[in-house]
């Protein structure tokens, strides 16, 4: 039988760069062993406290050998793992709510304190239901009664701690066993279980009685420990509490498992191997690897704790899983998994995500047609080819439309020409492009990510119209008359000749009439057949030639608007819009890291 | 042994099953008002609420409503617990044969086994309780019904009805599945089959009594105020007075200090291999239990008690069935009302901007001023056309963005049938597109009734008229000119008609537009039926049945 332990005040490892650990030697009272420089005030006191204790238990009088405690180590896969949980927490904190990032964060700071304490121990819980005979398990590993059993239900209600070798008060410390509950096992079997060093057990309360606040503790230190044997028995082995609360939630920590069949001695004959085969089956719907022909995961196995069968073949894997030292790391592997899967719905995509080509240029389409960049093309590539032909047309054609203009009532065009409209923008043009844009950068990922997508569409797009409405007078063609190309003159003076050409005509023959001139009517009869055929053909000649470069005008303009639009569109909202999607990219990228994808096992 | 045995009240205060044809009207106006209650919104309490419906249903249908017709039935001792309580193993023992097996591999009892007296078979082979299981009726000499079963037959809604005259007529024992069974159905019909009982018989073990899940059923057997009866099974000999007064304390503090409790002891066939204990073992019970049967009172108290107790417990209940029935009727209320809020708002904005001529911006705008010159009548209309079934377009995705965002803080919104809305705005698109196309046709024919009216020789083309009163319905102040154009080429009073009507007109389709779309949003909703009345009938109902008591 033990007291309390504390005298290891040698759990602190080093920490040379732990800057929140000033008052290492202040203020605790004289010490009667050797005292390590290591412990702080709070550990100090609280030995003061046990002394008493300390003295009556003959056990407790093993000196302890000041020996430092290396802390734990994780390896490279799972620090870079753990690092890239860190990155993503971090990243995602303005976009997850705090409950959905509230695992990882606890996985984060366990991992931190885990690390802290000693790598040379595990923590080893033993937990079950009422009466599967925890705490007859516990005495019978220890071999001291240290915990209290008994036929009362439930029996155990406080956590009971057990620790093979020195060092382990830190760890026992953060599961918050108070010294009184902390035991060592017998002198005896402790050195006969040499093998067992670095074992810390925890004795547990019952998961399924009627009080809630054992169920409690036994969720709190579930959370902490690095290993858990769960002690079932042939009366209970098959509960749902103990499966559907715990077992299958925990799959992940398969490794980390073992379940042991309890109170054999109550079964008759082959039921015992009856029952384990079952037990096996149900741990195996429950998702539990188990640890059969050596490979990792949860061992089974059926022993009596009353009688001591089979109680060796635990000890022998106890002390093989302790002696590798790598459930800690294991433990919190498995929980950056959990976490990890949970944060799967709001980090994980079906599909490929982004922002496609074709969703770009159909922004910018609709855009241009928000500022009316089709129509603005086609009316300047009219324009301009009725002014050609205005220009090139038989001046009897142009007196013609005069007369007829005069007659027929103005319309649109008598409208204030020359001030520029307010809102000349589609609005609802504008917004729907937006919407569509933001709806196909969306399309796939997961919600918060798109609602950030959306919010950064939505807020580029404010302002945007008025922009667009500037840019339309801005990027629009300069006023005044089109240009005109270089043949043009060559046609109005073809066209003037054509006319000049009748008139020569018309006058000779006039002047053949009168008799002023000799008679010759082959002459100016040609002139102005040459004239009047002429002339139309001038006119239809020149529509050909114009009809290039009116295209090529209305095209310019089209252009000029189109790209302004996109230009102004892609800054405000694309730009944004990308950016975002980036950053989920990112930490996608880092989810990724974090699950282990692409990143062998080191 | 028989502890804590209750004074049963005999001559002096006989609660007596007195049941009018009034009182079974009553309930089963009851029954049919609580088999109608739904509850389709995820809301806090609904999955609650769904199970408490099934459980009073059950209860109605194969307990209360029979046993209220047929008083002189035999009474039924459901046996529950935990797995490996040794229910089975107690059954067989009561009856003096291997009726349920029983065996070490949990859950043992797949099939629940009804074992009656054979005169008393007649009530149970029958559908009276427990209509919804098959009845599987397996002679004496036939082994387990396992292989019994026909093909595609759910083992989990089977009742295997065995005969024993070694029970004495008018008691029926019912060997039910585990109440925390890891097989989800056997839990639920667990909890059937002892709603069905006259007499509860909770089995626990010296290992279980504290469990929590056997408890919460003892607290229910208490809330219902049943005919109770524990048992602890499976003590070990060592501690069996310990074990027995730690029961009776917790019991006791749970205010079931007068159930009667029996003791059973641990023996080497309790269990494993599936024997049978020496009839002492179980003497007591089989007394408590025969006694309960054979002595009117006794029968009359056990019978009645239960049936009031669970007849009380409606007030209980039904009220809360009713509070559920009201919070789906206000989460649906709210979910129509973002959706009214969001569209109204949208249709308010699309009026406004109608008038403030939006339609007439963008490509129509660049039309508008190269029309007549540069632009035919009918590119004219086309744009315009196109401008305002975007305008509805977006006034609709944004009303629908707007439900969505309301909907997001609404937990009812989860439904299935709410989400699986089809999201394609491709289709919202076609159908605004068609009545705005609509419209224009009308429009069109309005215009060419309106110039065929004119009696002069040069009348105007009927398309730019069109165009024309197109521009000025949806041009706003800038397509005031557009009605000068109007005016002068048909008249002014021709302009003003054209106008007016195609106005209305207009109107017309926007509102149909945005009405139709917001009936589309509402229709799953709808579908759900999520009405006020089912909480006013559950109460109505409740206190008929509370006058007819």
């Amino acid at each position: 039988m033990t007291a309390v332990t504390d005298q290891d005040h040698t759990e602190h490892p080093e920490h040379p760069e732990d800057p929140e650990r000033p008052d290492r030697d202040a203020g605790g009272p004289p010490r009667t062993d050797t005292a390590s420089p290591w412990d702080d005030g709070l550990i100090a006191r609280r030995v003061n406290e046990g002394a008493g204790e300390e003295q009556r238990g003959a056990a407790a009088a093993r000196t302890a050998v000041p020996q430092t405690v290396a802390p734990l180590a994780y390896d490279p896969w799972l620090r870079s793992r753990l690092e890239a949980l860190r990155e993503l927490v971090g990243l995602s904190r303005a976009r997850l709510d705090n409950r959905t990032l509230a695992g990882a964060g606890r996985v984060l700071e366990e991992s931190t304190a885990r690390r802290r304490l000693s790598g040379q121990h595990t923590v080893v819980a033993i937990a079950g239901a009422t009466g599967s005979g925890k705490s007859q398990l516990f005495n019978a590993l220890a071999g001291v009664p240290v915990s209290e059993t008994g036929v009362r239900r439930p029996t155990t209600a406080a956590p009971i701690a057990c620790s093979w070798s020195d060092g382990a008060a830190g760890l026992i410390e953060r599961l918050g066993i108070p010294p009184r509950l902390r035991r060592r096992p017998l002198q005896a079997t402790a050195d006969a279980d040499e093998r067992l060093r670095g074992l810390v057990l925890v004795d547990l309360p019952d998961h399924d009685s009627a009080a809630v606040q054992h169920r409690e503790q036994v969720d709190r230190v579930l959370g902490l420990v690095d290993a858990v044997i769960w002690v079932v028995d042939p009366e209970k082995y098959a509960d749902a509490m103990l499966h559907e609360r715990y077992l299958r939630p925990m799959a992940a920590h398969a490794e980390v498992m073992f379940v042991v069949l309890n109170q054999i001695d109550r079964l008759p004959g082959e039921a015992a191997e009856q029952v384990l085969d079952d037990l096996r089956r149900l741990l195996d719907e429950d998702g539990i690897v188990l640890g059969e022909y050596g490979e990792p995961g949860t061992t089974v196995q059926a022993l009596s704790a009353l009688t001591g069968d089979g109680v060796g073949d635990l000890r022998e894997s106890l002390a093989r899983f302790v002696a590798e030292r790598g459930a800690p790391a294991r433990r919190i592997s498995a929980d950056v998994d959990v976490a990890a899967a949970r944060l799967w719905p709001v980090y994980a995509t079906g599909r490929r995500t982004g922002l496609s080509e074709e969703a770009r240029e159909e922004f910018a389409d609709r855009l241009a047609d928000a500022v009316g960049a089709t129509a603005t093309g086609e009316a300047a590539e009219r324009a301009w080819l009725r002014n050609a032909n205005r220009a090139c047309g038989t001046p009897w054609l142009r007196l013609w439309r005069w007369c007829q203009e005069r007659s027929e009532p103005p319309t649109g065009r008598v409208a204030l020409r020359g001030q520029p409209d307010e809102e000349a923008t589609a609005r609802q043009r504008v917004e729907q492009a937006v919407r569509t844009v933001a709806d196909r950068a969306c399309a796939g990922l997961p919600a918060p990510w798109a609602l950030a997508v959306r919010e950064a569409a939505v807020r580029g797009s404010q302002g945007l119209p008025e922009a667009l409405d500037e840019l339309a007078v801005r990027a629009g063609l300069p006023p005044g008359r089109p240009p005109r190309p270089g043949w043009w003159p060559l046609a109005v003076l073809a066209q003037v000749s054509m006319t000049a050409l009748q008139f020569a005509g018309g006058l000779w023959l006039l002047a053949q009439i009168i008799g002023i001139m000799a008679p010759n009517l082959g002459v100016p009869v040609l002139l102005m057949v040459i004239g009047i055929v002429g002339g139309p053909l001038v006119e239809w000649s020149c529509r050909m030639a114009a009809r290039g470069p009116a295209r090529r005008y209305g095209q310019e303009a089209e252009r000029r608007l189109r790209e302004a639009a996109a230009g102004c569109g892609r800054a405000r909202v694309l730009d944004p819009v990308a950016a975002e999607l980036l950053r989920y990219r990112e930490v996608r990228e880092q989810y990724g890291r974090v699950v282990g994808v692409g990143a062998g096992r080191a | 042994m028989l502890q804590n045995s209750p004074k049963i009240g005999h001559s002096s205060h006989v609660v007596t099953l007195d049941v009018r044809p009034q009182l079974l009207d009553a309930l089963s106006a009851l029954r049919d008002r609580v088999a109608a209650a739904r509850f389709p919104l995820p809301l806090a309490g609904a999955a609650r609420a769904r199970a408490n419906r099934d459980e009073l249903l059950a209860q109605l249908d194969d307990y209360l409503v029979p046993r209220l017709r047929d008083p002189e039935a035999p009474l039924l001792a459901v046996v529950g617990g935990s797995t490996g309580a040794g229910k089975s193993t107690l059954v067989n023992s009561l009856v003096g044969r291997r009726v349920s097996e029983a065996g070490v591999l949990r859950p043992t009892t797949r099939t629940p086994v009804l074992v009656c007296h054979p005169e008393d078979h007649h009530w149970f082979s029958g559908m009276r309780v427990l209509p919804d299981l098959t009845r599987v009726w397996v002679p004496h000499h036939r082994d387990p019904a396992d292989d019994l079963l026909l093909p595609g037959e759910d083992p989990a809604r089977v009742l295997r009805v065995e005969t024993a005259d070694t029970l004495p007529p008018g008691l029926a024992l019912l060997d039910a599945p585990d109440i925390d069974s890891l097989v989800s159905d056997n839990r639920v019909l667990a909890a059937e089959l002892i709603g069905a009982a006259d007499i509860w018989v909770m089995v626990t073990t010296a290992a279980r009594y504290a469990d929590a899940v056997p408890w919460h059923m003892l607290r229910t057997a208490k809330e219902y105020d049943v005919t109770l009866v524990t048992v602890l099974d499976r003590v070990p000999h060592q501690v069996v007075s310990e074990v027995s007064r730690q029961y009776g304390a917790l019991l006791t503090k749970a205010g079931l200090g007068h159930v009667p409790r029996f003791t059973v002891p641990e023996l080497p066939e309790s269990a494993w291999g599936g024997g049978l204990l020496p009839a002492t073992a179980v003497a007591s019970l089989r007394t408590w239990l025969v006694h309960q049967t054979l002595d009117p009172a006794a029968r009359q108290y056990a019978m009645a008690r239960t049936a009031y107790g669970v007849l009380a417990s409606l007030d209980t209940r039904m009220p809360g069935l009713a509070g559920a029935a009201a919070a789906q009727y206000a989460a649906a209320l709210r979910l129509t009302a973002a959706v009214d809020g969001a569209y109204d708002s949208e249709h308010a904005r699309v009026r406004g901007r109608l008038q403030a001529g939006a339609v007439l911006a963008g490509d129509a705008l660049r039309r508008w001023r190269a029309f007549p010159l540069d632009c035919t009548p009918g590119e004219l209309l086309d744009t315009l056309v196109e401008s305002l079934s975007t305008l509805l377009l977006c006034a609709v995705a944004a009303a629908d963005e707007r439900v969505d965002d309301a909907w997001r803080r609404e937990p009812a919104a989860d439904a299935p049938e709410l989400a699986g809305r089809d999201t394609a705005p491709e289709s919202a698109e076609h159908r605004i597109g068609l009545a705005v196309r609509r419209w224009r046709r009308e429009l069109e024919e309005y215009a060419e009734d309106e110039v065929r009216g004119l009696d002069r020789s040069a009348a105007p083309d009927p398309e730019t008229v069109a165009a024309l009163v197109a521009t000025t319905l949806l041009g706003g102040r800038r397509g005031r000119a557009a009605g000068e154009g109007l005016a002068e080429r048909i008249g002014a009073h021709g302009a003003l008609r054209l106008r007016d009507r195609g106005g209305r007109l207009l109107v017309e389709h926007v509102d149909r537009v945005m009405h139709a779309e917001r009936e589309r949003r509402l229709a799953p909703l709808d579908a759900l039926e999520v009405h006020a009345e089912p909480q006013a009938e559950l109460i109505a109902a409740l206190s008929v049945l509370q006058k007819e008591r």
